[in-house]
């Protein structure tokens, strides 16, 4: 840091100190009581969530994930996975200037917003956060029951400072810089697909 | 050949901005204008749709602007937690305390690590500080990445919207900017087409990147991380590819806690698309391996505002732009005619506490609605503001001879009945025996846009009398 900076810095706090204003109190609670209820599940919410933003949401048990995945992406010819059960087709080396002609790639969430469609991914992992953006086709599993209704449980559950980076994600990359057209795949990812998985259905007793 | 907007006056650096002049030149294609008035009027009503799925939306604004009045309260305890959880997280933290400093600052790092292509995120701070023409100046080369960003810079413009940087160019302009820049085919305006062209051009451009320069939507005092919010995820590209990123944030962006965030992500973009969420909403807590991760904290101008007992709360802005948006003014008028980055009613409660002379016209450029306060998620008093900066630039002088006289008037009129009664009758004469041309000359500007009503046969006061006997005293 610089002699310079230094005083920047002690001229700004001291500027900030004269100039405050009387101390107003945080709120107590952040999270407002829900006046009514959407009448919708937490799964259904999700869904239409995710959808409104341009995702596509597929319900599958966890046996049948790889196989979903495996159709799903037909045709991609590099594909990359962090998700269990599904293997990759090949393995990224050095940063993420490798990934810009990735075709697809699979990663899992650990926590998904039903308000907004959103799911979270942490990682400190360069390849898979580049990949995040890199990639033409983004597949994300997320388990049911990691859903919850807002971002206030959202922000219960995770640790930002778990990683380096993490990110709610909610839809493909989109814009409508051009007369509010919208038009999907702007920088990243041209498409979204949300495999929510439900719990494998119950042997018989 | 590229096609122009609107040709709007250039103004000197110190010239004042004359906004009725700027807005009337946008007038003047009234197809244009009612075009630009319906684009925004729509991203408005697409917030009132996100707002009313959320039954305690008012709650949360209630929320979001405690939290910021309490944060900006306790700025200082608050900017040196995030400073000295941001070092701990590996980041360098700098500060500026105007925007030349910034330019310094920014422009130190790249020359330390020889860095010559910068590729940028949406950053309102750094058009503030006049960063890209301080580096082009020095050989650097700079690209706007958010679509929108791209096109006006490509265009030698500024934004005229702050999350909607392009929304004065019909598509068929845009398509002539890329014909010329970026050799897509002559007469090619599919905005589809056209995103996919830009999209080729600047992935070229993030791969080749040796830096990258963000924003911030939220910096956490609690963490010393940041959140960076976007739809088109540029900011992330810059961010995963270059070995420097340099994130530049003015000082009213902290907030203290990581729960905050739920608050503040389900405003912003609701009040500024109509998204529930952004695409992206990108929580920062340290540099990539390898990376240099650079903060600037700057102030330039923000710790004056913060001293002014009545309009230190414009700091709570949380730069959505549903002010804009929702303002019949701006609608109608156009980002550029406010001769400054932020437009819009937050923008004229911004401007006069950097200029009061130079911004002068700003705080007049308003009907005074309180729309704009209506839809504010941090509940800004933005129409009590404007109005209170009227005052403060009448009392320092800022206005022209023919309105101080039109209102010194007006109060003399206003306090003596006798010649408010007198004024009234030749008004009603007038308008009865001048030629319609020649009262509408006379009643302007006022008449220069409406009709003229019809005169009345008597005034108000002589029809109470007649009709309400006893009732004048």
């Amino acid at each position: 840091m610089s002699a310079e900076s230094v005083s920047a810095r002690d001229a700004i706090l001291a500027a900030v100190r004269a100039a405050r204003p009387p101390s107003v109190a945080r709120p107590e609670s952040l999270r407002p009581v829900h006046q009514e209820e959407s009448g919708l599940s937490r799964l259904d919410a999700f869904t239409a969530a995710a959808t409104a933003a341009g995702a596509t949401v597929t319900l599958a048990p966890r046996k049948d994930v790889p196989r979903f995945v495996a159709s799903a992406t037909e045709g991609a010819i590099t594909l990359l996975s962090f998700a269990a059960g599904v293997t990759s087709t090949m393995s990224p080396h050095g940063d993420a200037h490798s990934l810009s002609a990735l075709d697809v790639l699979v990663s899992e969430s650990s926590l998904g917003v039903a308000e907004n469609g959103a799911v979270w991914i942490a990682t400190s992992d360069t390849v898979l956060r580049g990949a995040l953006f890199l990639a033409a086709r983004v597949v994300i599993v997320v388990r049911e029951e990691d859903l919850v209704d807002d971002l206030h449980q959202a922000y219960e559950r995770i640790d930002v400072r778990s990683h380096s980076f993490g990110v709610f994600v909610s839809g493909p990359s989109k814009t409508a810089d051009i007369e509010q057209s919208l038009v999907i795949g702007a920088h990243g990812p041209k498409a979204l697909t949300l495999v929510v998985v439900r719990a494998d259905e119950p042997v018989n007793p | 050949m590229t096609r122009r907007a609107v040709e709007l006056p250039v103004l000197a650096p110190h010239d004042p901005v004359d906004h009725a002049a700027a807005a009337a030149a946008f007038n003047a294609d009234v197809a244009r204008t009612d075009w630009h008035d319906e684009a925004l009027w729509f991203v408005r009503v697409k917030r009132d749709r996100a707002a009313a799925a959320v039954p305690e939306w008012e709650a949360l604004r209630a929320r979001a602007s405690a939290i910021k009045e309490h944060a900006l309260t306790h700025l200082d305890e608050y900017l040196v937690q995030f400073e000295s959880n941001a070092l701990a997280n590996g980041m360098r933290v700098h500060w500026a305390r105007d925007a030349d400093e910034h330019n310094r600052i920014v422009h130190g790092i790249l020359d330390r690590a020889g860095s010559q292509r910068l590729v940028k995120s949406k950053s309102m701070l750094t058009e503030e500080c006049g960063l890209n023409p301080y580096l082009e100046a020095r050989g650097i080369e700079v690209i706007d990445t958010d679509l929108g960003e791209r096109i006006v810079q490509l265009r030698r413009e500024g934004p005229s919207h702050i999350v909607l940087p392009a929304i004065h160019l019909k598509k068929e302009e845009v398509g002539d900017t890329f014909h010329e820049h970026l050799g897509t085919p002559a007469g090619l305006s599919d905005p589809t087409a056209l995103a996919g062209a830009a999209r080729e051009h600047l992935r070229e451009r993030f791969l080749a990147a040796d830096a990258t320069l963000t924003g911030m939507n939220f910096a956490v005092a609690e963490t010393g991380g940041f959140v960076v919010c976007t739809n088109e995820g540029n900011a992330d590209l810059g961010m995963v590819l270059a070995p420097i990123h340099i994130a530049s944030v003015g000082i009213e962006k902290i907030i203290p806690r990581v729960e905050d965030l739920a608050v503040f992500l389900r405003l912003l973009a609701r009040s500024g698309t109509g998204q529930a969420v952004t695409v992206y909403s990108s929580h920062v807590h340290g540099p990539r391996s390898g990376q240099e991760l650079h903060i600037v904290l700057v102030d330039n101008g923000r710790t004056k505002q913060l001293a002014r007992e009545e309009f230190w709360t414009s700091l709570k802005c949380i730069r959505c732009g549903a002010c804009m948006n929702t303002c019949p003014v701006y609608r109608r008028s156009g980002g550029h005619s406010y001769g400054f980055t932020v437009p819009g009613p937050i923008g004229s409660v911004l401007t006069p506490g950097l200029d009061l002379e130079k911004y002068a016209a700003l705080p007049f450029a308003s009907t005074l609605c309180g729309s704009c306060t209506a839809v504010c998620p941090v509940k800004i008093d933005l129409d009590g503001q404007l109005f209170r900066w009227r005052q403060r630039v009448v009392q320092a002088g800022h206005v022209s001879a023919a309105k101080s006289v039109a209102m010194k008037s007006s109060v003399r009129l206003f306090n003596h009945p006798r010649l408010f009664r007198l004024a009234g009758a030749l008004a009603r004469r007038g308008l009865r025996i001048l030629p319609r041309p020649l009262a509408r000359l006379a009643a302007r500007p006022w008449a220069r846009a409406r009709e003229l009503p019809a005169p009345p046969a008597q005034s108000f006061r002589a029809w109470y009398r007649k009709n309400r006997p006893g009732g004048d005293r």
